[in-house]
This record gives C-alpha cells, sequence and structure tokens, in this order.
C-alpha cells in the first residue's frame, strides 16, 4: 500500500488565501502530519466545510469531500459509518462548525464518531468579509455588527467538554511543530478528536494578531495540567485572559460509534457488500 | 370464484384501545383466506384518548382502497355512531362495546336495526384476569360474524403476538374464544368467508418501500422522524439485524441527508426520508447532490400541510416542492408510485437509477399508501443489483477523472479506499479531477454534462398508463396513490358492467413523460384531473410540459382519502 508523502498530498494548484494567513500553516502541518502518520493514500479522506479555510480542498491532493457549509460533519460521520477503515479529517471554520453545523457537532461529540475535526478559528466569516462568528468577542465592531457584538463569545473547549468528547485540543496556526504534534495525536485517537486551532487572519482581524497572542498562550503540558482529568479540563477551557495550548482532555478509554455497532464487527459495511440479496428475512412478517 | 365475494368491517375506538393491531389483524386474516385487502386508519396526532378507525375492505377480486357502506361496525363507544353515520346502511351490523355504557338502541334505529352488545372489556377481564386483550375479544365476536377459518385466525394471533411470551398468547386465545361464544348467542354469522390460496403479502406502503429498498441493496438509511414516514425508519431499523444495513437516527434532517451523502459517497447505496417539513430542511443539500452527483434515494410522505398542518393526515401537495426543491438547475427523478406493489417496483428503480446516474431520485408518495396496508403478490426473493458506472480499478498514472465529460454524460465513479482513484467530491463547480472552478469553459461543460444525464433518464423512467376500458366517457387523470381509489371504481363499473370511466396513471412526474402522457391524453374524451390538493399542482406541471387540456377537476384537500363513492356520485352529476 501507498503512504501520503510529501511530494503526493501536493495538489497542483497554488494556495490563494491572503498573506500572512494562519491558513497557510494549518495546511503545511496537516499534510506534515499525515506524512508522518503513514497513513495509506486510498484510505485517508477529507471533508471540507464552506469558508476561507474550506478553500483548502483544492490544496490537497487526496480523497476529499467538498461539502455545504455547517454539514462537512455529518456527511463525514456518514462516510466512517460506511467504512470504518478510512482515516477521516474534517476542515472547517468557526462559522462553519461551531455556527452553521453546531448541532451536528454536539451530536457528533456525544456519538463519538472516530473523526478528526480541525477547525479553523479565526473569530471571523472571513470569506464572506468579515462579520463576525460564533467565537468572536463582545463588543466587537464588524461589517455585520457596527456597533459592536451584543453576544457573548461560544466556549468550543468547554462545550465539545459538557458534550463528552474524548479528545480536545487546541492548537495555534502560528505554532507550526506544536500543531503538527497535536493533529497527530487526534488523529491517532479512537473517537472523536476536535483540535480548535486559533489561526491568524491578517484581513479581517486585524487586532488578534501573533503580538496579541504572542502574551497569552501558555502550553498546557508545561503547566503539568492533567489530560485525564475533566474537570481540571473544563476549568482550564473557562480561562479567558490567558490561552491555554495544548490537549484539554483525553478519555484514554474512547470506544469510538462505529465499535459498538455489531453489524461492522467483521468487515466495514462497504466491504459487506453483495450484488445479491434474498429479502426471506425481511419479508417474513407480511406473509 | 365465479362472484365476488367482499366483506367491509370497521372499528373505532380512542387511541391505546389496540384499535390498530387489531385491524391489521383482521386484513392479514383476510389475505391467508386468499383475498385481496386494504386495511385504511385514521387516528388524530395524540397517544391516549381521541377518536381512531380501522378498516378492511377484502374482496376476491379487487381491494384497493377503503369503502363506505360497512357490513360490520365494531365501536368501543357511542362516538363511533355519530361520527360514521353515514357508512352506516340499515344491513351493517354494529357491534357496541356495552361496557362503554347503556344504549338506547332506539335513538340509533334510524342508521340500522342491527345493534348487538357485547362487553369486551368485562368479558375478557373475567376470562384473562385484564382488560389487555379486549382487543382480541372483538377479533373473536368478528370471526363468527364473518364466518372466518378459526385455524387461520388463531395462527395469525400466535404469529403477531410471538415472542411476547406463552401467557399473553394464551390470554388472547381466551379472549378470542369468549369474544366468538359471546356472538354466537346473538344471532346468525353475516357471512361464510372463502378460502383459496393464498399467494400474497400483505404490507403498507413504507414497508414495501423499505422491503424494496434491502432487495435493492440498500446499507445506509437516515433519517429524523416525522409521520407518515417515521414507519419506514422502524422497518428498517429492525432489518439491521437480518442485512448489512446501517440504520441512523439523525440530529436533525439535515443531518440526516448529509449522512446519507457521506455513505453514499463512501461506496454504500443510501437513502433518507422525512415528510414535508423535514425535506424542507434538506433542500440545500438535494442541490448538492445533484452538483456533485452523489447517488440518493428520497422519501418524501406527505402529510397535509402546510406547516405542521394536520400531521396524521392525507395530501397530495408536497409536488411542486419536490420537483423544484434545490438551488440552481438540477436534475432529479421524482417517481409517484400508486398500489403498494408499484412502492416496492419503482423503489427498485429508484436506487437503480440514482446509481447509475448520480443522481437524487424521489419516492414522493403520501400518508394514505404508506401507512394503509395493501395485499400484493409476493415478489420475487432473490435480487441481483450490480454496482452502476462505479469503477474496478484506476489507472497507476493518476490520471482519473471523477467529472469526465462522456458523451451520456456520466462519469464513472471511484470510492474511497480505491487506489488510484483519488478524487474530490465537489459542491462547488468543479473540472474534472473535482477540482473548483470559476472558468467558463470547465463550468459550461460540466453543466452540460450533468444535463445530458436526463437524455437517458428519459428512457428508463416508468410510463404512464390507462387503467380500466380502453374506451370511456370520462378519464380519470391521476398520480400516486390516488389510482388506488380509482381502479376501486372501475373495477366497480366493471361489476355492473358499466363503463363510462377508466384513468391514465402517473407514476413519474419528472422527467415528465411528455410522449406517452399526450398520447394517452389524445385518447380520452373528456379529462378529468383527481389530485389531492387545492391548487391543482398536477395538473399545472401537465399544462406545463405538454399542450393537453382537462375538462374538469377534482380536488381534495381537508385531509381525507378520495373515496370511490365520492366519484361515483362526481361521475353520476356531471354525466350529460
Ligand atoms: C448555507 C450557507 N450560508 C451561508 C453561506 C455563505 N458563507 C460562505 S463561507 C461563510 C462563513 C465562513 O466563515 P468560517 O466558517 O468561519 O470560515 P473562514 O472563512 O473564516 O475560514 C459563509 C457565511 C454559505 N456558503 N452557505
Ligand atoms: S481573509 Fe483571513 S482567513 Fe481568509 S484568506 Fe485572508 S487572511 Fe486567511
Amino acid at each position: 500500500m501507498s503512504c501520503i508523502t510529501n511530494k503526493s498530498i501536493k495538489s497542483p494548484i497554488t494556495p490563494t488565501w491572503c498573506p500572512g494567513c494562519g491558513d497557510f500553516m494549518i495546511l503545511n502541518a496537516l499534510q506534515k502530519a499525515l506524512v508522518e502518520l503513514e497513513l495509506e493514500e486510498a484510505n485517508t479522506v477529507i471533508f471540507y466545510g464552506i469558508g476561507c479555510s474550506g478553500n483548502m480542498a483544492d490544496f490537497n491532493r487526496a480523497y476529499g469531500f467538498h461539502g455545504l457549509h455547517g454539514r462537512a460533519l455529518p456527511s463525514a460521520i456518514g462516510a466512517k459509518l460506511a467504512n470504518h477503515k478510512l482515516k477521516i479529517i474534517i476542515i472547517a471554520g468557526d462559522g462553519d462548525f461551531y455556527g452553521e453545523g453546531l448541532n451536528h457537532f454536539i451530536s457528533l461529540a456525544r456519538g463519538n464518531h472516530d473523526v478528526t475535526a480541525i477547525i479553523h478559528n479565526n473569530s471571523r466569516y472571513s470569506l464572506t468579509t468579515g462579520q463576525s462568528s460564533p467565537t468572536t468577542k463582545k463588543g466587537t465592531k464588524t461589517k455585520s455588527t457596527p456597533t459592536g457584538l451584543v453576544e457573548k463569545p461560544f466556549n468550543p473547549i468547554a462545550s465539545a467538554l459538557v458534550a463528552e468528547a474524548s479528545f480536545v485540543a487546541r492548537g495555534y496556526s502560528t505554532k507550526f511543530l506544536e500543531l503538527i504534534q497535536l493533529i497527530k495525536a487526534g488523529v491517532s485517537h479512537p473517537g472523536f478528536s476536535l483540535v480548535d486551532v486559533i489561526q491568524l487572519c491578517p484581513t479581517f482581524n486585524k487586532k488578534e494578531n501573533h503580538p496579541f497572542f504572542a502574551e497569552r498562550i501558555y502550553d498546557l503540558a508545561a503547566e503539568k495540567h492533567d489530560a485525564s482529568n475533566k474537570m481540571a479540563a473544563i476549568t482550564k477551557a473557562q480561562e479567558t485572559e490567558k490561552v491555554p495550548l495544548g490537549i484539554f482532555y483525553q478519555d484514554k478509554e474512547s470506544m469510538p460509534y462505529h465499535a459498538h455497532l455489531s453489524q461492522l464487527e467483521k468487515k466495514s459495511l462497504v466491504d459487506q457488500w453483495s450484488a445479491k440479496t434474498n429479502i426471506k428475512k425481511a419479508i417474513r412478517k407480511f406473509r | 370464484m365465479k362472484t365476488t365475494f367482499t366483506l367491509n368491517w370497521k372499528i373505532a375506538g380512542q387511541a391505546g384501545e389496540g384499535v390498530m393491531v387489531i385491524s391489521k389483524m383482521m386484513a392479514k386474516i383476510c389475505k391467508r383466506h386468499g383475498l385481496q385487502a386494504f386495511n385504511y386508519l385514521e387516528y388524530p396526532s395524540l397517544i391516549k384518548g381521541g377518536h381512531q378507525t380501522g378498516q378492511v375492505f377484502a374482496s376476491s377480486k379487487q381491494a384497493s382502497c377503503q369503502k363506505k357502506d360497512l357490513d360490520i361496525l365494531v365501536t368501543f363507544n357511542k362516538n363511533g355512531f355519530k361520527e360514521h353515520q353515514d357508512e352506516i346502511t340499515s344491513k351493517t351490523l354494529i357491534i357496541y362495546n356495552s361496557d362503554a355504557g347503556p344504549l338506547d338502541k332506539k335513538e340509533y334505529s334510524h342508521l340500522t336495526k342491527n345493534i348487538v352488545e357485547i362487553p369486551f372489556r368485562s368479558l375478557t377481564k373475567e376470562k384473562t384476569g385484564s382488560f389487555n386483550a379486549a382487543n382480541i375479544a372483538v377479533l373473536g365476536a368478528s370471526a363468527y360474524f364473518l364466518g372466518f377459518n378459526l385455524k387461520i385466525v388463531r395462527k395469525i394471533i400466535r404469529d403477531e403476538f410471538a415472542g411476547k411470551g406463552e401467557k399473553i398468547i394464551k390470554d388472547d386465545l381466551l379472549a378470542f374464544k369468549a369474544g366468538f361464544a359471546f356472538a354466537k348467542k346473538l344471532g346468525q354469522p353475516l357471512k361464510q368467508t372463502p378460502q383459496v390460496e393464498d399467494d400474497q403479502i400483505l404490507l403498507t406502503g413504507n414497508e414495501a418501500v423499505g422491503l424494496a429498498a434491502i432487495a435493492a441493496g440498500v446499507q445506509f438509511y437516515s433519517a429524523y422522524p416525522m409521520t407518515p414516514a417515521t414507519a419506514l425508519l422502524h422497518y428498517l431499523a429492525s432489518q439491521q439485524e437480518n442485512y448489512p444495513l446501517i440504520v441512523k437516527h439523525s440530529e436533525d434532517e439535515i443531518g440526516a441527508i448529509n449522512h446519507a451523502l457521506g455513505a453514499s459517497f463512501a461506496g454504500v447505496r443510501a437513502m433518507t426520508g422525512s415528510s414535508g417539513g423535514g425535506f424542507a430542511l434538506m433542500a440545500e443539500s438535494v442541490s448538492f447532490a445533484s452538483m456533485a452527483e452523489i447517488p440518493l434515494v428520497i422519501l418524501e410522505a406527505q402529510r397535509k400541510g402546510p406547516a405542521t398542518g394536520l400531521p396524521t393526515w392525507t395530501e397530495q401537495a408536497d409536488l411542486s416542492f419536490v420537483l423544484t426543491a434545490g438551488h440552481g438547475d438540477l436534475q432529479r427523478v421524482v417517481f409517484t408510485p400508486g398500489t403498494v406493489a408499484e412502492h416496492f417496483e419503482l423503489t427498485i428503480k429508484a436506487f437503480y437509477l440514482a446509481e447509475k446516474y448520480q443522481i437524487p431520485v424521489f419516492i414522493l408518495s403520501d400518508k394514505f399508501i404508506l401507512e394503509s396496508h395493501q395485499t400484493m403478490t409476493q415478489p420475487e426473493l432473490k435480487h441481483n443489483h450490480p454496482r452502476q458506472n462505479m469503477i474496478k480499478s484506476a489507472p497507476k498514472d493518476s490520471s482519473f477523472r471523477r467529472y469526465k465529460a462522456t458523451k451520456t454524460g456520466v462519469s464513472p465513479r471511484s470510492i474511497p479506499g480505491q487506489k488510484y482513484g483519488l478524487q474530490l467530491t465537489n459542491s462547488y463547480e468543479h473540472d474534472e479531477f473535482g477540482f473548483g472552478t470559476e472558468e467558463i469553459t470547465p463550468t459550461i461543460a460540466q453543466v452540460d454534462k450533468r444535463t445530458r444525464k436526463m437524455d437517458s433518464i428519459a428512457k428508463e423512467i416508468a410510463q404512464p398508463y390507462l387503467v380500466g376500458p380502453k374506451e370511456a366517457e370520462t378519464t380519470f387523470v391521476c398520480w400516486g396513490s390516488t389510482i388506488n381509489v380509482v381502479s376501486q371504481l372501475i373495477h366497480q363499473q366493471s361489476l355492473s358492467k358499466k363503463k363510462t370511466v377508466n384513468a391514465i396513471h402517473l407514476p413519474t412526474m419528472w422527467p415528465f413523460p411528455k410522449k406517452e402522457f399526450t398520447r394517452l391524453a389524445k385518447l380520452a374524451k373528456k379529462l378529468v384531473m383527481v389530485e389531492g390538493n387545492q391548487s391543482g399542482q398536477g395538473e399545472r406541471l401537465i399544462s406545463q410540459e405538454t399542450e393537453v387540456v382537462f375538462t374538469d377537476r377534482i380536488h381534495r384537500y381537508d385531509g381525507r382519502p378520495f373515496y370511490a363513492e365520492d366519484l361515483q356520485s362526481w361521475l353520476e352529476k356531471n354525466s350529460k
């Protein structure tokens, strides 16, 4: 079987993001992680949301699914159930995943479907030219909130934790090497893994730039945070002044959704395909 | 059987009194006697109380809808007399559950003099120690008055309650016996139900769709409960133990359709279903399925709208919506099956077309037929449904083009896991590999490619057909479940040697079968559209697609199905 290589994963298309956009770093980190994990090219599928982030679909040469805004997630679950041998990664923005797709996100976390979501969290709807997103700070003035945003921001880390996600981490687009490690850990985790990535958007979120984050970020592991302790993780997730990075929580006993289905005990669903069906059992109750 | 045997039985009671179960068992008993049977259920949207009915019309010749003139009405309370006055004739036997209070028969003597009283609940309590099996005592009384073969009835009781434990079956048989014995003291049987060989099955439209989906190789069904599509979710969920099938109760309808699209992309045959309200939430994804060319079968189970409407009642008012749901110019097929047997047949075809042409295919049906039980000839057990337009292997040089602009418009499809088959399934306009594009040339090439598929599809859809005599004074035109009622009317007319009516049934509404419909319509003397909506959505489509003009139209939009009797009166009133 052939694994993904640095060369094989590059698409012929040049990225169209703005100079300095954090999406470049996330793309590179993802590609590096996939190569280092030695994933089989044929069995790796990336699902993309709609946004600047989702535009990554054209920059990877891989099996891909560029679905609808907010809906990459349920499609990814459907594909995983159809063939649980696939490694499935979701790329989406905070508007896509925490806004339009929120119900799916909660349901995905509760179900512990074995997919990894890498969320480009730039606190803006960037592709639609910079309106406020679910993670935008209260009071922020954007084109859709000219007098300042009234809502308080959505907390994806804390929400994922209370929704029973079994792997919750936060990365930062500028912390490239750490991000590779987080993505690898997420993809290797058997169950739902959320890697929320703070992503710089120099075009529409100028204030929250690298100097802004450089003052605030710190590494959870260096602080001896116990990632098996959910209450500690929830407490860490509430921090707003500082921005902790790393793995907040990982359930070491995580059992993914598909492992609960007796239909999938021996083979994946798609491998059980047969061109012949006998409806004898299905028809019995109608006789 | 030379003469036609018929029986028409109805039960009325409150939700929770077992009306639905017993009505289905009655239909099953008729089927086992070798009769055609139709079981129509009415119930309000609540769990306890309210007024519920089940009615079984069975015939040795044709039974494709509920009928008015009842042979027997069993009523658990006095409501039944009032609610069903126009279905009672002087010959109707009314069996009143006297546990509901004393009855002054004189009050009802203008309806019928044949009223008997049976205390079903206390009788059952006396024999079994509880009220639970009171509905089975009704079965006992009904079996006596209709002259059923008791072996068949006992077998049905055992079948129905198999798995619920011997104690329950024993009590049911006791209640059955008590109801039978009590009835025997009250009078003579009305009928002696004949018995011939039984080569049929009895199932609802929903169950026929589910059974056919299995026959067609469905491996994934995702849905969010909504009447009247819920029973399909239940049936398929129950079959997960028998087939390589996953049924996902999704978080909402948008989740449901996108679960199915993801599964289909990954290579399994997938389906979703809902009623109009839930389907409305899926519209964007229908557009996506068509654009990204992902095979999908969708059951759209109409109920009386708009909005939450009358949740447990019927209508045919989602046609215009299903024909246009989804933004942009997109490709789809809309089947509108009539009988339960046609639901089976067209669901199999839906899976075939969806995979072959990589498009969304709809089964557009309604509460009336999806929740009614109907007999159909038992279909073949063995089904062969090979893959369509899916590659076995891809060229090693990575030259595989998922959206290759072929002559027919159909491009071969790879699925994840296939070596060298890399592709991007894309909701953006794309080039042949699937990469997004905004260039003029590939955009036009892809739009034209997708559009071309409709030419081949048009040759494979189910064509409209004539029901009844070749010539008639009036030709009814209908789509979907309405043909069941119209066929019953045509059959009745044939019995009385009248040849005043025939019908054109449309099992496909999109792509509209212009040529064949126009040909059939030209043979008609007087065309009358019959459809279950207020605004004439089917007629509007026909006017848009053909030159055919209708003389008149009959619409029903009160949540109730058509009745053959009402169509008959309409004919009598409107014939010159
Ligand atoms: C159903 C739907 N609604 C709205 C849009 C328009 N839209 C495209 S991208 C986007 C927001 C993108 O924001 P985010 O998901 O945070 O991604 P980013 O561009 O910031 O990476 C919106 C609202 C759409 N494509 N589909
Ligand atoms: S708008 Fe922001 S998120 Fe989008 S490409 Fe530019 S910098 Fe990146």
